[in-house]
């Protein structure tokens, strides 16, 4: 079972941490924020499962590329908000473009094919 | 700007890791309840909140899975296993006491004594020199080449006239200073001290580059003959004399026989080149403190010359320089005569001469020793996780089988070592704790106080464990968990050990076994061989010793007490003769005194005079020789028992008025007249007094036990009074120290204001004499016992992971017929391959290392005979002892038993 999580995962990693980093981009948000945020503009396209949102912010913050802080949310409780890094937004800037040169590249190759 | 965020997030995680844990709960759990409050908010009421819940919770996904993932990424999971390898290392420890006492008892011993040693050096050797800049100092001595009774020299003193005449023709140093240390009787108030001092040019203060905390140094203007007669003064003798008084400046202070003015107040700490100097007197000054004769001699050499190199100079070129302008001082002060010799001038960091090369070679040997120790520590230990690993072969292989990792395996074996290594880093402390304490109180002997250049800044005393010991302990500790965790932790985990759980019943390959076993018997003989290797050097330091102390002085050192004593004033030649014999005769009369006698100096004690004399009465005609010249009085050989050859001794009718007479050691009538019999030969003393023989005493060895004596002649303190080195030398009936406290009392009442001091027994002396070689002789060996020890623990440990291993064969063998006797020396045997091999290796090692200590040597020669049968024999002993124990066990073991497979 964890073996299946684990792959479907694996296929999402990189493009979930580039989701993070631009929803962050905006504003400092809470992991829910971040969660709904992306839904919202992926409208639903991006099902995964919400946990696996913990282990990328984890992975983030160790990269240095986010940082937190606890914060109060509107409802009036208690949320960690996360902040998109100097080196986090260069690094989305990297991923976007790397992105868009595979994008590029697959439409290429799916297009002679 | 990343990298900052990241270390502090890791940090936090690190420091932090329970709370990080919590809220990482605490966050999911926020998630979930917003996400479930949505769901409810968007049905509007159509759903139950626990369905809500439920839904929130499957969208989330497994939270457990989750949790453990970012758990794993945050680093929180290394910390926990660390805490579990450490726990179950500990476990692991407390199942194996003696394996970990034994590891531990063994890094503790050879780290202690690493630390111990290195403290002494970086005291030593690596503590800056007390001066302003000390690196730009540079020691100017002079050089004489060898001759076919002296080696060559490139450490001497200088006479003042050669110091001056070297100052003005050299352009390499910007100061250059001339000092040497005395000691000195200063009046302060009643009372009269015994102080060191140094005797300086106005040049040495600004050479040292010091400033006097009060008042002032002296002036290089005023370093000419006749100039003021001032002194500076130690912060100590301002604090004790003066009770710091600030306007001290300009008072006035009895040195010797002088009146001087005290001029200026050395900064706190500073002691003088010498380490050890209260007051600084200038040598040129009116009145003299000391005769101004010697200041004008170019043939008395008396100087240590320190020059500070001139800016942009380089300490090779100033070497260089000074080498080329030797002929030329030389040329200027001619030696004549048969024994004329062509001195030279050589130049070497201050540094570099800041000890004896004697005691910068014992340093260095020592440490050598010391880190065989350490080597053979490690090897030993790193033998003991060999035969330990190969024992948890099944437990790696069963927990390899059932899913671990083998980065987890080998973390939690390096986790062991590690906590091994620290477990004997703490406990070596506490031996390094008791290491120093010994070093630091062998004084005299070992160290010389000053060095061939007269620096005596460095003190034994001064050895603590501080800090880079500290470091450096740790660091050897780390490192040596490192790479005796390492080995067997590659080792026990390769891929195909798996197979293990299948050797345990005995069908192992015996390729495997083979290469692990010579990869043991490798280590073990090579801590063999560094144990001859210890075991030769100390060895033959020991039969040195034992020829040393065998050596006959030439004199009685038994139930002898010495003590110096010295005038307070200057006295009329009249007023010292009846001195003498005041002195001795109360002496005498002390009740367990036999009899009493005064001499300048007292053998191997330092401090006697040598001089040149005109030998008359030669059938070559006269010569001037360089000669020991002892003032006595009367029974001085008496009370030393040194025997009377020919002719007479000394007595008290030659006194002055009478015809100066002389006795002469048998070295000096044998060099002075080869051909002739001494008594009644004439000699001139002091260019002017002709002096005759009248007597011809034994060879007395006055500078230390190895020296062989020189020639060495006696006169009279009757006949030449002089007060200001006087050794009284009391032979007594029973222990010399119980007469030790009458004595003074008695010298303080027909002397009042005489400083009595530095009271020892002859026999003391002498011990401090040999001190030096006794413990280096001493630690050489305890390093050598615990190397031979710690070897002897790995043959053991070796042997009987042999034995363990071939039980089957052992039981095949006794099933076949083998008895008890061929199985033990089966195994016996096998220790003493081990034995040969490693003994092989060690000799020639030791050949090579024994050649570094021949400096040290007396009458040894470094390949000796005896130590080299002694340490085989040793040695055979030491490995069968080893072996015995598993050989009776291999023995013993019960055939049917060792084929079902152990």
């Amino acid at each position: 079972m964890a073996g299946l999580d684990s792959k479907k995962n694996e296929l999402l990693k990189g493009t979930l941490d580039m989701l993070v980093l631009q929803t962050l981009s905006v504003r400092p948000l809470h992991g829910y924020g971040i969660a709904q945020q992306i839904e919202a503009l992926s409208e639903d396209a991006l099902r995964v499962e919400q946990g696996s949102l913990y282990p990328a912010l984890e992975r983030l913050q160790k990269k240095g590329w986010i940082t937190s802080r606890w914060g109060e949310s509107p409802t009036g409780r208690r949320a960690r908000y996360y902040t998109l890094t100097a080196a986090g937004r260069r690094q989305l800037g990297n991923e976007i473009s790397s992105f868009d040169a595979m994008l590029v590249a697959i439409n290429r190759v799916l297009r002679r094919a | 700007m990343s990298l900052l965020d990241s270390v502090r997030y890791r940090l936090r995680v690190f420091t932090r890791s329970r709370q990080h844990e919590q809220e990482l709960a605490e966050e999911m759990e926020f998630f979930v309840n917003a996400e479930a409050r949505q769901r409810e908010h968007a049905a509007r009421g159509d759903v139950s909140a626990k369905a809500a819940r439920d839904g929130a919770r499957r969208r989330f996904g497994n939270a457990t899975y989750y949790r453990e993932e970012a758990r794993r990424i945050s680093g929180l999971d290394v910390i926990d296993t660390l805490g579990q390898d450490a726990a179950f290392a500990l476990r692991t420890f407390a199942r194996t006491p003696v394996f970990t006492a034994v590891a531990v008892a063994t890094l503790a011993i050879g780290i202690g004594a690493n630390t111990a040693i290195f403290s002494a050096v970086d005291t030593l050797l690596l503590t800056p020199l007390p001066f302003k800049a000390p690196d730009r100092l540079m020691n100017v001595a002079l050089t004489v080449p060898a001759t076919s009774a002296s080696r060559a020299r490139d450490d001497l003193v200088w006479s003042y006239p050669k110091v001056e005449a070297f100052r003005e023709s050299q352009n390499v140093f910007s100061d250059l200073t001339a000092w040497f240390s005395t000691q000195n009787t200063v009046r302060v108030g009643d009372d009269a001290l015994r102080l060191s001092g140094e005797f300086v040019d106005s040049h040495y203060f600004a050479t040292l580059g010091i400033v006097p905390a009060l008042g002032r140094a002296m002036l290089p203007t005023e370093n000419r003959v006749g100039g003021p007669a001032v002194v500076v003064i130690s912060d100590e003798l301002w604090r004790a004399g003066f009770n710091a008084d600030p306007s001290v400046i300009g008072k006035r202070i009895d040195v010797d026989i002088a009146t001087l003015t005290i001029i200026g107040v050395a900064p706190p700490g500073f002691a003088g080149v010498s380490g050890k100097a209260k007051l600084w007197l200038p040598f040129l000054s009116d009145p003299p403190v000391w005769d101004n004769a010697l200041f004008r001699d170019p043939y008395n050499h008396s100087f240590f010359v320190i020059g500070r190199l001139a800016p942009g100079v380089t300490p090779d070129r100033a070497a260089a320089i000074s080498r080329e302008l030797g002929p030329r001082i030389d040329a200027r002060f001619p030696e004549t005569g048969p024994h004329s010799r062509h001195w030279g001038i050589a130049a070497r960091t201050l540094d570099a001469t800041r000890i004896r090369d004697d005691d910068r070679r014992t340093l260095f040997l020592l440490f050598s020793a010391v880190g065989m120790v350490l080597l053979v520590a490690c090897a030993n230990v790193a033998n003991l996780f060999l035969v330990r690993a190969a024992g948890r072969r099944r437990e790696i292989a069963v927990r390899l089988a059932i899913g671990a990792s083998r980065a987890r395996l080998i973390r939690q074996l390096l986790v062991e070592s590690v906590l091994l290594a620290i477990a004997g880093g703490v406990a070596s402390l506490a031996v390094a704790w008791v290491g120093v304490g010994i070093i630091s109180e062998v004084r005299p002997g070992l160290w010389s106080s000053q060095s061939d250049s007269g620096v005596g800044t460095v003190f034994t005393d001064q050895i603590h464990l501080n800090i880079a010991a500290f470091a450096f302990t740790a660091a050897i500790a780390l490192a040596t968990g490192l790479v005796f965790g390492l080995v067997p932790a590659m080792q026990s985990t390769r891929p195909e050990l798996t197979e293990s759980l299948k050797t345990e019943t005995g069908v192992a390959s015996r390729s495997a076994i083979s290469r692990r076993l010579s990869m043991r018997d490798a280590i073990t003989a090579f801590e063999i061989a560094l144990a001859v290797v210890l075991l030769a050097g100390s060895g033959v330091l020991v039969r040195s010793l034992v020829q040393l102390v065998a050596i006959r002085p030439g004199f009685d050192p038994q139930r002898v007490l010495t003590m110096r004593v010295n005038r307070a004033a200057a006295w009329s030649r009249d007023s010292i003769s009846r001195f003498y014999d005041v002195a001795v005769d109360r002496l005498r009369s002390l009740p367990g005194v036999k009899e009493v006698a005064i001499a300048d100096c007292s053998p191997q004690s330092g401090g006697c005079s040598v001089e040149n004399v005109d030998v008359l009465d030669r059938a070559t005609g006269p010569q001037r020789i360089g000669t020991g010249l002892h003032w006595i009085t009367p029974s001085w050989t008496d009370v030393l028992h040194v025997p009377l050859v020919r002719g007479r001794s000394i007595e008290r009718s030659d006194a002055i008025g009478a015809p100066l007479v002389v006795v002469v050691s048998q070295s000096a009538a044998r060099e002075f007249w080869p051909s002739d019999d001494a008594i009644g030969k004439r000699l001139i003393l002091h260019a002017h007094d002709t002096a005759r023989v009248v007597g011809v005493v034994g060879d007395v060895r006055f500078y230390g036990v190895q020296q062989p004596p020189r020639p060495d002649i006696y006169i009279s303190y009757y006949q030449f009074p002089m007060s200001f080195r006087m050794m009284v030398h009391i032979l007594t009936a029973g222990d010399p120290a119980v007469v030790a406290e009458p004595a003074r009392r008695a010298l303080r009442e027909v002397a009042p204001g005489f400083p009595v001091y530095d009271v020892a027994s002859m026999e003391t002396r002498i011990g401090s004499v040999l001190a030096g070689s006794r413990f280096l002789a001493q630690l050489l060996s305890l390093f050598a016992v615990l190397a031979l020890v710690l070897a002897t623990i790995g043959t053991y440990g070796t042997i009987s992971y042999a034995v363990a291993q071939r039980t089957r064969e052992m039981g095949v063998r006794i099933a076949l017929g083998a008895t008890p006797r061929d199985l033990t020396r089966l195994v016996v045997g096998r220790g003493l391959v081990l034995a040969a091999a490693g003994g092989a290796v060690g000799l020639v090692g030791a050949s090579a290392a024994v050649r570094l200590i021949r400096a040290q040597l007396y009458g040894v020669e470094p390949t000796d005979p005896v130590t080299l049968v002694g340490i085989v024999v040793l040695l055979a002993i030491a490995v069968v002892a080893a072996s015995w124990v598993p050989a009776r066990r291999a023995a013993g073991i019960p055939a049917v038993e060792a084929l079902r497979g152990g």
